[in-house]
């Protein structure tokens, strides 16, 4: 695999100074919440400082774990949530300890809050307390529903935010109950809104010099994600169900393959995916006039797919892909996440990049770059901070603690 | 009041969802956005005014070009000059091919920062594949992921993968604002929708190259973090559902008493965390069986209450209704000429100070024609009209 192809000039040898969001610095009390969005923003380059409890943030204890065991120095989601950030412990639920977030925001631009709606202001760190040290600070909360409304209050964890915001309802197979989308989306998005926020705080501080509150709730967020679902309903008066793999406009759908899985398009090029039925003698009735309507395609798609479903059976799915593309159909082998691994067009641009972990002894591929920037490199810059790595470098460092204070702060379980 | 991206343009050269859904952000948030649009590929009028259009086109300006005639092409630099940012989402080639490649466009404009969208990105082997959301789901493993253990892989069965590209899209596009404020510098970014869907699976992918396993759809489960209960359990009434998850002794202590701490929670199986992880099959039972007999809403609120995570599997109508969305003002509200009243999905941004400003519904086709080719492009009267005659503006 070769390093990634570049728009312009290589970026491989640009210093952070560089990267797009150089210069802008992040306190990071996100928690688990909200670590992918301070992630998105140190990986262009912002000098992101995550602030964990005392013994390590809650989420080094969510696996899966490197070699299975289960260990705060190994947790895979921590590790992928938090590159290229520096790490401190600090109890901010003791007065030293606000003390040393309030000296910290004084230097930041943005402190991202993912404590929940009143925790921060009930330390008296809340952004009025804030903004008198540092009036252009950007407060960015990412909460479970939003810092206002009835339900401010509620609990939430993955499961219930794709429930509440409508995701589960619209998956899941006809004879079962709704599925969750895989792989704690809700959140993940909502960082991604988080991190849009921030940049829009920050661009807006440009102009007035002030700093602002981004409110980001993962409710909504997951709301936002729905494409169709709203839409049919204000428009159509439809509510949207599961229907397995079909999608909502019966346009794709998955089918089985000799040795996987295929999605395959059940509308564009009709007459060429016929022909080709024909040509191995599957097509059976499809071949007749009616079919071409793709109104009658729409209505009666279950014996469509009878009949493609008969013939994919007989065919390998990258078979399937790699002839249907050449004609123009937007048909995929479903990937495993080892498929995706090994998939020849995310190697030869050079998706996956190698992150140095010395204290294992080695290096591993992590999943690099969601956009390629021409001129400011996105980059993992470091792996995930161990518990406390920083805490000397940006306490005695930056805010120029003593050696003695230092040690009273570890004394006190502050540190 | 000003958004905080007013005085941004963008030239939106986007169809469908992912790029309209990018330059919605952008717009209802202050940016000036110009969607070009052409009568050749849209067909007629009647294109604009599906709910799916006047939804995710919501704030924008719209003209027609025909890009295929060079004065189109042309008007299209024109353009360019007088824009910040342009979003596209053709296939790698399109551009190159009408002379609109960012190495020609940043000569009209060196700040100009461009964003290209497509289904695997501008290089590569696969980067002429034609893709929608759904393609993009299966490629990235998102596809095979979401389903239950051991069926047939379901997917979302909606193009996902179309938002969280127009997501990146809009952050990459800031971050280059950011750089772009502080050096002058413009810039090209490639995005690939397939590798934004895949920085959405980092977890999974690491543990396929750190532990060489390849994950397995979870369906309801929570495997990494041992949550039990953990699910959605039926509730009274057709198809109704609540997600309860609950992950530790505390949790599970306010689940118990919730319930009012029926017999059944005291049994050894159910004793620990491990040990409800362990029986799960067992607890799902006689959980649904409480839930089974109470409304879904009622499930949430009395579990709320004690301090368990649960909520209603909402449907679009639970959508429409919920108290939480409409105290927070989430529904926007705006008159189309067509459409009448339309209602849609605000911007789940809150800014306190630049908040999400709604001015229109979609644009009908070419509504803004005679704005940006006159007022800003400064066209005389008698040259749109001969553009427009000569099928140019069209």
């Amino acid at each position: 695999m070769g390093s990634r192809p570049l728009l312009g000039e290589s970026t491989m040898s640009f210093p952070r100074s560089q990267a797009a969001l150089h210069g802008v610095r992040v306190l990071d009390l996100g928690g688990e919440k909200g670590a992918f969005c301070a992630k998105l923003l140190a990986d262009m380059g912002a000098d992101v400082i995550k602030v964990e409890p005392p013994g390590g943030d809650r989420a080094r204890r969510v696996g899966p774990f490197l070699s299975d065991l289960p260990d705060p120095e190994k947790s895979l989601s921590f590790w992928y949530n938090n590159t290229s950030k520096r790490g401190i412990t600090l109890d901010i639920g003791k007065p030293r300890g606000q003390g040393i977030v309030k000296s910290l925001a004084r230097t930041a631009d943005v402190l991202l809050d993912g404590c929940g709606p009143g925790y921060l202001e009930g330390l008296s760190l809340g952004y009025e307390a804030l903004t008198r040290v540092n009036p252009g600070l950007t407060l960015t909360s990412i909460s479970n529903f939003g810092r206002t409304g009835p339900r401010r209050g509620y609990l939430s964890s993955d499961i219930v935010a794709a429930a509440m915001g409508g995701q589960t309802y619209i998956c899941g197979d006809t004879d079962t109950g709704p599925v969750t989308p895989y792989g704690e989306q809700a959140c993940l998005v909502a960082s991604v809104f988080g991190a849009i926020g921030t940049l829009m705080a920050l661009r807006h501080r440009r102009v007035s010099g002030r700093g602002q509150q981004v409110d980001i709730s993962i409710h909504e967020c997951a709301v936002g994600v729905t494409e169709h679902v709203l839409i049919r309903h204000f428009y159509d008066g439809v509510v949207a169900r599961r229907q397995g793999s079909l999608h909502w406009d019966n346009a794709f759908r998955v089918f089985p393959c000799r040795d996987g899985w295929v999605l395959l398009s059940l509308f564009g090029e009709w007459d060429t995916v016929v022909e080709w039925l024909d040509s191995e003698g599957m097509a059976a009735d499809l071949k007749e006039e009616r079919w071409r309507d793709p109104e009658v395609r729409r209505m009666e798609v279950e014996h469509v797919i009878e009949v493609l479903e008969g013939w994919t059976r007989r065919h390998r799915a990258a078979e399937l892909m790699e002839q249907g593309q050449a004609m123009h159909l937007p048909w995929a082998v479903v990937h495993t996440l080892r498929d995706v691994k090994g998939s020849t067009q995310l190697l030869e641009r050079g998706f996956f990049v190698e992150v140095a972990h010395p204290g294992e002894g080695r290096s591993f591929s992590y999943p690099g770059a969601p956009y390629v920037l021409s001129r400011t490199p996105w980059r993992i810059w470091k792996r995930a901070p161990l518990i406390g790595e920083h805490n000397e470098g940006i306490l005695m460092g930056e805010l120029g603690l003593t050696a003695k204070e230092m040690g009273d702060l570890a004394e006190e379980g502050i540190i | 009041m000003p958004g905080a991206l007013s005085g941004v343009r963008v030239l939106d050269f986007t169809a469908v969802l992912a790029g309209p859904f990018a330059t919605r952000m952008l717009a209802d948030h202050g940016a000036e956005v110009i969607k070009v649009q052409s009568r050749l590929t849209a067909g007629g009028p009647a294109h604009n005014l599906t709910g799916y259009f006047a939804a995710w086109n919501r704030n924008k300006l719209g003209i027609t070009l025909n890009l295929s005639k060079p004065e189109g092409v042309q008007l299209a630099r024109r353009l360019v000059r007088i824009s910040d940012i342009l979003v596209e989402n053709f296939s790698p080639r399109v551009m190159e091919n009408w002379g609109l490649d960012y190495a020609a466009l940043r000569k009209e404009r060196p700040e100009l920062i461009m964003l290209s969208m497509s289904g695997m990105g501008r290089t590569g082997p696969w980067r002429d594949y034609f893709a929608f959301g759904p393609t993009v789901q299966a490629l990235s493993g998102m596809t095979y992921l979401t389903g239950s253990p051991g069926r047939a892989p379901l997917g979302l069965g909606y193009s996902y993968a179309d938002h969280v590209a127009g997501l990146m899209g809009v952050l990459a596009v800031l971050a280059a604002v950011e750089h772009r404020q502080r050096t002058g510098e413009g810039q090209h970014i490639d995005l690939s929708e397939t590798e934004a869907m895949c920085s959405l699976l980092g977890t999974g992918m690491l543990d396929s190259a750190c532990n060489g396993r390849d994950p397995a759809p979870e369906g309801n489960s929570s495997p990494q973090r041992l949550g039990a209960p953990h699910g959605v359990y039926r509730c009274r009434g057709e198809d109704r559902w609540c997600a309860i998850a609950v992950f530790n002794d505390q949790e599970w202590d306010a689940f118990c008493q919730a319930l009012g701490r029926p017999s059944w929670t005291v049994r050894a199986e159910f004793s620990s965390q491990g040990q409800r992880w362990k029986h799960s099959a067992q607890l799902d039972a006689v959980v649904e069986e409480w839930t089974s007999q109470r409304d879904a809403r009622e499930v949430m609120e009395s579990l709320q209450r004690a301090g368990v995570a649960a909520g209603v599997v909402q449907n679009a109508s639970d959508l429409a209704g919920d108290p939480q969305l409409k105290a927070r003002d989430f529904f926007v509200e705006l008159e189309h000429p067509v459409l009448g009243r339309t209602v849609s999905d605000g911007s789940p941004i809150g800014l306190s100070e630049t908040p999400a400003v709604y001015r229109r519904a979609g644009p009908e086709l070419g509504q803004d024609n005679d704005y940006v080719y006159r007022s800003l492009l400064g066209l005389p009267e008698a040259e749109i009209e001969r553009l427009t005659a000569a099928g140019v503006i069209f």
